[in-house]
């Protein structure tokens, strides 16, 4: 070992553990979605990422008890809700049972004049009073008197029937024993809310876990318990890519470790060539994680793949050493190579660092730390800790001759007119079906089955939960003007619902009125005296007991002379929960959230709504268009980063036209790799776009080597052994995740795995065959 | 023998409780077919309320159509006028005075739609719907039987103690519901059965 290689070593060594001490103790992963937010977003988008973050909607969790008797499955719901209340990770838990809604009963008792909509002064003239005296005579002596008769006494005018008939329009849930039932009986039915917003998958997981241990602790007969939501789908989709994430890494690592011993026949030699991708993972992190603070799980995943050309580094120097040649004399035969490989996907990444998107950013920054430090441990480290005694075998010929495939052993300018046609092929493909070359809808890349998805409709309908899609905003500068801005929107949504645009709808005001109505509502109740006058008058003739009605009197009297109902009197109940997932703070002023049940014309509705000063937002469509803007940047920050590469190329191999023999390769193997996926029936995402950047990085890397100058056939020979390693290896590795069945491990798989084989094609069709070019 | 002794004495009682069973012809079932068998009725009824918040009982007057097996329909055409069908598990209530019309199901009303549901399914032979809402006994005999409903769903309980419908053969003739509160009512029902 000589003494720069020293120096180097103890560099590397002090690098390592330097970035492994750092993230030690400061790596925090982020999956918070305001990451991948640009910073130019509009409110809506601003809105989507509140509602994904703290959204009432995306913290729900249904719960249903099947199979069993109903009152096996009723006696399960009460036990479990009665665990689950005690559980801190929930803010509430509701199975229907009266007995818990107790307070809120009484909250809504107490103001139940300040909260009720038809409250006006006709109705407590001597003729309102009369007629509702009438009719709650006529309704003790229907089927209904049992029910009404508790409260008639202190609510004679019906207010809580009012109430219970806005607060739960169609009745609610099915009921058996008192509990939620699906209608059928078939299953106990309960909503827990989870203290964990939707976004934050781990907290999600742990509450998943905790309706699950709970479940199997009290284990009833033949019961089943089925979970749906929008977090139960985020844990799930987490564990269904983490798993095969993880299987299919495993037999990628073992296909490539087996073809890089096949090559090497050194189990040194291939545990050595997995430093450089390492280092440069481990320097890479440190790098965004000095820069941005949280590191995004995104960014780790993505990342690891940019980088994992970084992976080739070493192959091409063990490969390209020839017989009885140390590493060293190797490196300064194919160094410059190298450095341009690893160049141009550093100025490749350059342009993502000046995203406005911070995701795109911190993959720009680790792509390009990653590849430098990965090619700095190659040309500096791997020569150093080389087994002294190591010695390439005899010079290897690759199995077979690529460049003789590639051109079917006719004239070079033959292939290259073959080739010409294909990508031209290729591309009037594209153009061609340009319009199907997107897919605009994030739905399609989710793994959650369509049974999934429709189990969970029918729990949502049985349970009247809130549509997650759709949300009707209002907004306003303070929470009164909010208030009063959710009671303007309440009364277009009843006509909306009358108009059967959709089934329901919730609104903060609805608990807690704007002072403006409360105050009308105040107004609209008489003095004592006035009151108790037009009582005697409205009960003159009528069948009621003396006195009755005291407690109606004094129950007014109490509402006239108390406070207004405020946020802190409904403090503690669920009353203060609804309100405050629906009533949010919002940049400098406040908006309402109206969750709809059942939207089923949102075009009619949206218009109307923007007709009526209201705005319908569509997560959905949001959160797509959110996708898509994030792949647009990326995709002129791509276009900018290749003309970056081009610029490097031209500097770096001194000739525009040797610069264009190695784009051109590279750039080809994308547009037939995006042909094949487009004849494929595939649609393109942003997953298969970062895929493509590898593509093009592989690519390159490929068609530099083949480019450049070669000596003797030996070292063509050699050249060509390492770009089939390179090549069979990444094949390998993204050949298994192509088997994946979640689509987006599957998308990226398909198209690096295609993209391999074409750049590896094709840099040998037509920067190959040194000897034969002429001009 | 002691084995001897016990087999003498499970004889003995298994006898004992075969020929109790067979005294007790007029079971459940038995009333329950007898009641199935009706396709169409219609009576005459009169409802008294009592209750502890009025001064004087609460009179109405009206008919009740039924027709198997789950439509039923209570008219009060004194001292007002209103309407009450029950019909495939939905319960809807008419008050055209006042132009008031609610809706029920029995699935998110249990309370309500349990009470009509005890006239119904009692008119039907439905020991099934009975049963959801109610544990029942039976007394008396087909010429005069009695059948005692005390309700187990936990909504309903919260309400009605019991209802206790009487009946002659395939006629029922009087429903009494004794509430919670202590309010009582009872409906005198003057059948025809077709």
């Amino acid at each position: 070992m000589r003494g720069t290689q020293k120096v180097m070593l103890a560099i590397w060594l002090i690098a390592c553990v330097a970035c492994s001490a750092w993230l030690y103790r400061n790596l925090s992963i982020t999956t918070d979605l305001t990451v991948f937010l640009p910073r130019s977003a509009t409110p809506e988008q601003q809105l989507l990422v509140n509602q994904l973050r703290d959204g009432v909607a995306s913290r729900l969790i249904l719960i249903s008890l099947e199979g069993g008797a109903d009152t096996a499955l009723a006696g399960a719901s009460s036990t479990l809700a009665d665990r689950l209340r005690s559980n801190a990770l929930f803010a509430s838990v509701n199975n229907g049972d009266p007995d818990a809604l107790q307070k809120e009963r009484e909250l809504l008792f107490a103001n139940r004049y300040l909260l009720s909509p038809p409250i006006s002064p006709e109705r407590f003239s001597a003729a309102g009073l009369r007629s509702a005296l009438r009719e709650n005579l006529e309704l003790l002596s229907s089927p209904a008197g049992a029910f009404i008769r508790p409260l008639l006494a202190s609510d004679p005018t019906g207010e809580m029937r009012a109430l219970a008939r806005l607060m739960i329009p169609d009745g609610g849930p099915g009921k058996r024993h008192g509990l939620w039932f699906s209608r059928d009986g078939a299953r106990a039915l309960l909503v827990a809310q989870t203290r964990a917003a939707g976004f934050d998958v781990e907290g999600q997981r742990l509450a998943i876990e905790s309706i699950r241990n709970a479940f199997a602790a009290i284990q009833p007969d033949g019961a089943r318990l089925v979970l749906s939501g929008p977090g139960v789908f985020a844990s799930q989709i987490r564990s269904t890519i983490e798993g095969e994430a993880w299987r299919l890494s495993a037999l990628a690592a073992i296909l490539v470790i087996a073809i890089l011993f096949a090559a090497y026949r050194s189990a040194v030699t291939v545990a050595i060539s997995m430093l450089p991708v390492a280092t440069g993972l481990l320097v890479g992190i440190t790098a965004v994680s000095l820069g941005f603070g949280d590191v995004h799980g995104i960014t780790l995943g993505f990342g690891a793949m940019l980088i994992g050309e970084a992976v080739d580094y070493p192959s091409y120097l063990f490969t390209q050493a020839a017989f009885g040649e140390r590493l060293d004399a190797t490196l300064a035969r194919i160094g410059s190579t190298l450095w341009l490989a690893v160049l141009t996907t550093v100025f490749g990444a350059l342009a993502m660092v000046l995203s406005s998107f911070e995701g795109l950013a911190q993959l720009g920054v680790l792509t390009i730390a990653g590849a430098t430090t990965a090619g700095l441990t190659t040309r500096w480290v791997l020569p150093a800790l080389a087994p002294a005694d190591f010695a390439p075998h005899r010079a290897r010929a690759a199995p077979f001759d690529l460049s003789m495939l590639a051109i079917g052993g006719r004239s070079v300018r033959g292939a290259r007119w073959f080739v010409i046609l294909l990508v031209a092929a290729g591309l009037a493909v594209v153009l061609w079906r340009y319009e199907r070359l997107w897919d605009n809808d994030l739905a399609n890349l989710t793994p959650v089955s369509e049974a999934t998805k429709l189990q969970d409709r029918v729990l949502r309908d049985e349970l009247g939960a809130p549509d997650v899609r759709y949300i009707v905003v209002v907004r306003g500068e303070d929470r009164e003007a909010a208030l009063q801005a959710s009671e303007s929107a309440a009364a277009f949504l009843r006509d909306s619902v009358a108009r059967g645009l959709l089934a329901g709808f919730d609104v903060p005001s609805r608990y807690l009125p704007s002072a403006k109505t409360q105050a009308a509502r105040r107004a609209a109740l008489p003095d004592a005296a006035t009151l108790a006058g037009n009582l005697d008058a409205a009960v003159r003739g009528l069948p009621f007991r003396e006195g009755l009605f005291a407690p109606f009197l004094d129950a007014v009297a109490r509402v006239r002379s108390g406070p207004p109902l405020d946020a802190d009197a409904l403090r503690g109940s669920a009353l203060a929960l609804k309100i405050d997932s629906l009533l949010i703070r919002d940049g400098a002023g406040w908006a309402v959230l109206a969750p709809l049940r059942n939207v089923r014309a949102p075009q009619a509705l949206g218009d109307a709504a923007r007709a009526a000063g209201h705005q319908l937002l569509d997560l959905k469509a949001e959160a797509n268009q959110l996708v898509n803007s994030y792949r647009d940047q990326s995709l002129r920050l791509i276009a900018l980063g290749l003309l970056c590469i081009t610029v490097v190329l031209a500097w770096g191999q001194r000739s525009a036209v040797r610069a264009l023999r190695v784009l051109v390769p590279a750039l080809a193997a994308v547009v037939l790799d995006v042909a094949i996926l487009l004849l494929l029936g595939e649609r393109l995402s942003l997953f298969n776009l970062v895929a493509l950047l590898l593509v093009v990085g592989m690519g390159l890397n490929y068609a530099l080597f083949f480019e450049r100058p070669q000596a003797d056939m030996a070292e063509r020979a050699r050249t060509q052994l390492s770009l089939v390693v390179c090549g069979a290896t990444t094949l390998a590795a993204f050949g298994c995740l192509s088997l994946s069945k979640t689509p987006v491990l599957h998308a990226i798989g398909v198209t690096v795995a295609l993209g391999s084989v074409l750049s590896l094609l094709l840099a040998a069709a037509l920067a190959g065959r040194r000897d034969d070019s002429s001009g | 023998m002691r084995a001897s002794a016990e087999l003498a004495l499970v004889v003995w009682v298994t006898a004992l409780l075969a020929s109790g069973s067979a005294a007790a012809d007029f079971d459940k079932a038995a009333l329950m077919q007898l009641l199935a068998s009706v396709e169409r009725a219609s009576a005459q009824f009169v409802e008294t309320r009592h209750s502890a918040l009025l001064t004087a009982p609460l009179v109405s007057r009206g008919t009740l159509v039924y027709k198997r097996p789950d439509r039923l329909e209570k008219h009060v055409s004194f001292p007002f006028e209103a309407r009450m069908v029950l019909e495939r598990g939905q319960v809807t209530i008419d008050n055209p005075s006042r132009g008031r019309k609610m809706t029920l199901s029995i699935e998110n009303a249990p309370g309500i739609a349990g009470l009509v549901e005890s006239i119904r399914a009692t008119r039907a032979g439905d020991l099934g719907a009975l049963e959801r809402f109610y544990k029942v006994d039976v007394g008396g005999s087909r010429g005069a039987w009695s059948l005692r409903l005390r309700p187990h769903d936990r909504e309903l309980a919260q309400y009605v103690n019991a209802v206790t419908v009487q009946g002659a053969g395939a006629r029922i003739e009087r429903i009494e519901v004794v509430e919670a509160s202590g309010d009582r009512s009872v409906m005198e029902i003057d059948e025809e059965l077709k």
